[in-house]
């Protein structure tokens, strides 16, 4: 783990309001595996202030790639920086997804921009020869916020795409999508799931997963301010012990070991 | 020209008057790679209660303007987990070791200086100093009860001086309309050095959900934004005139900011919320401090404790 500068070389435009930062002078993430994150502020003074926990959608050649949407004043200002501007990065950190193999079978569960760790996993399994070993399902609202999907095609990744308004792939969420996929499955094994995105749809994944005894990993974003164990903010609860972090015993975390929302004893919630 | 940094503090000397803040800085290994912790003059751990507690449910912090809301809950690993796990890393580091320590009630307090004082002893050193927490706005039965009546305050500083042969600092709550009646209370009852202040009882809504922003309603506001109001503390009590030094803590994120609170009569500092914003923070601030007495032609950073001109 790192702490140190990088430049912005290009802010691409994916779609509206979603973008990818191009940060050079990242050498340190190198180790840098698939589910782990960083914290990232800008030099904009002390309003926002603290860091912010991003995963990373791809790191090669000391290039550190991050997929970002737009939803409150930090986003704003990544979406508005400009190549050239100096951010200050914390790096890597957190839990990975497991690693594919030759015989696993893994699904890969994205919602918006959850989708960056995950096409991270997958373009590193496809590229260790394991593309066979996972299959991504990855849901937007629209078409439109679907991105990134000719890199998945040049990549030779099976994808399963979802919109909750049928503009493009299977209308409805993409829970409903992979229980779709559950259903007409006849896999010697059952999958694994692999599972980012927002709150809704990881509640409605993990009680997918426990109705049908899947094993499952999600990644979660606590309120962190920190990002290595020091503030506490991020606490999840958990079966074992009372809390663990996200920061540090996350993001990626097994099913089994949480409990609250994700467990099926939990209130009904908002659920996708 | 170089400028002298060290600074005495009571019977304690430090190399610079910058130590890190409790509950900002964990354990300090947790830092180990990312900043000089030998650098530093001196580390406030996380509170210590004389047995392991987990904290508050989520969500437990929130960001505000230039600042931050916490309601964690004073989650720590116990004496007896801090004697065995965390002092060994501590003691080896070459700077001051400052151990933030709090109880639930009186008889906890007391044990937990007994018990940080008894593992120091075992340990063969490796504490300079405890600072104890009577203002911790986050525990019903420990923190503002204890924190705000100077009589109740009196009376457990002095079962605790009592109780320890260590340099007893106490850091107090901002959250009295009377603080230098409380400070003097602490005083009198054997305070080595005041701690000024903690978190500023505060709270966040979210409009649109409704809902407040901490799990617990009320939490403790940190950082830049309340650095104006811990100044004007440090110089209430300053003014004084006690007889013991002064701690600044609040929203210290610049060199510049450290020697404000010198002038205002600190004696050294901590920096707390800008350790989550910068992990090398404690370090960058003692660099600037320095290069703030370069340019104000002073040889020691000392010099400019307590020279608060009038307007």
């Amino acid at each position: 783990m790192r702490y140190f500068e990088a430049t912005l070389a290009e802010n691409e435009v994916l779609a509206p309001h979603t973008f990818v930062l191009h940060l050079d002078g990242c050498a340190a993430l190198a180790p840098m595996r698939p589910g782990q994150f960083i914290m990232l502020r800008g030099e904009w003074g002390r309003d926002p202030m603290l860091p912010r926990a991003f995963s990373v959608l791809g790191v090669a050649d000391g290039r550190c790639e991050v997929l970002v949407k737009t939803h409150g004043r930090g986003t704003a200002l990544l979406e508005a920086a400009r190549p050239g501007q100096r951010f200050s990065l914390l790096g890597p950190l957190g839990t990975s997804f497991p690693a594919p193999s030759a015989d696993s079978r893994q699904w890969l569960v994205a919602g918006g921009v959850g989708l960056a760790p995950l096409l991270f996993h997958a373009e590193r399994a496809a590229a260790a020869g394991f593309a066979s070993s996972v299959r991504l399902f990855y849901g937007g609202r629209s078409a439109v916020d679907l991105v990134l999907l000719e890199r998945m095609a040049r990549a030779g990744i099976a994808v399963d795409l979802a919109t909750d308004d049928g503009s493009r792939g299977m209308h409805g969420r993409v829970p409903s999508a992979v229980e779709r996929a559950l259903d007409a499955d006849r896999g010697a094994t059952p999958p694994t799931l692999l599972v980012c995105g927002p709150e809704p749809m990881l509640i409605a994944t993990a009680r997918l997963a426990r109705a049908r005894a899947l094993p499952a990993f999600l990644s979660l974003e606590g309120e962190m301010g920190c990002g290595i164990g020091v503030c506490l903010g991020c606490a999840v609860a958990c079966a074992t012990r009372p809390f663990r972090y996200t920061c540090k015993e996350g993001p990626v975390m097994a099913l089994d070991e949480l409990r609250g929302p994700y467990a099926p004893s939990a209130p009904a919630g908002d659920a996708a | 020209m170089s400028v002298d940094l060290r600074t005495q503090v009571g019977t304690l000397s430090l190399t610079s008057p910058i130590l890190t803040a409790s509950g900002t800085f964990g354990y300090a290994r947790e830092f180990e790679g990312l900043t000089d912790l030998s650098r530093l003059g001196g580390i406030a751990t996380k509170g210590i209660s004389p047995r392991p507690r987990f904290g508050n449910p989520s969500p437990r912090i929130c960001e505000t303007a230039s600042g931050m809301l916490n309601s964690i809950g004073l989650e720590n690993v116990g004496v007896e987990g801090f004697a065995n796990e965390k002092l060994p890393f501590l003691a080896k580091l070459g700077t001051r070791i400052v151990v933030n320590f709090f109880g639930e009630t009186f008889d906890e307090y007391v044990d937990c200086a007994a018990g940080l004082t008894a593992a120091a002893r075992r340990h063969g050193g490796g504490i300079d100093a405890l600072e104890m927490n009577i203002s911790c706005p986050n525990i019903k039965k420990g923190g503002v009860e204890f924190g705000t009546d100077p009589k109740v305050a009196g009376d457990l500083v002095r079962a605790c001086r009592a109780a320890t042969d260590l340099p007893l600092w106490v850091k107090l709550t901002p959250n009295v309309a009377d603080l230098v009646t409380l400070a003097r209370a602490v005083v009198e009852a054997g305070a080595d050095c005041l701690s000024i202040i903690n978190t500023i009882t505060a709270m966040g809504v979210n409009a649109r959900t409704r809902r407040p922003r901490l799990a617990t309603t009320f939490g403790g506001l940190s950082g830049p934004a309340i650095k104006p109001v811990a100044l004007r503390m440090v110089h209430q009590v300053a003014r004084a005139g006690l007889g013991v030094p002064i701690c600044g803590i609040g929203g210290i994120a610049s060199g510049e900011d450290v020697a404000e609170f010198l002038v205002a009569g600190a004696t050294c500092v901590q920096v707390g919320t800008m350790n989550f914003v910068d992990p090398d923070a404690a370090n960058r601030v003692r660099d600037e401090l320095e290069a703030f007495c370069m340019e104000e032609g002073l040889a020691r950073a000392a010099d400019l404790v307590g020279t608060l001109r009038p307007c």
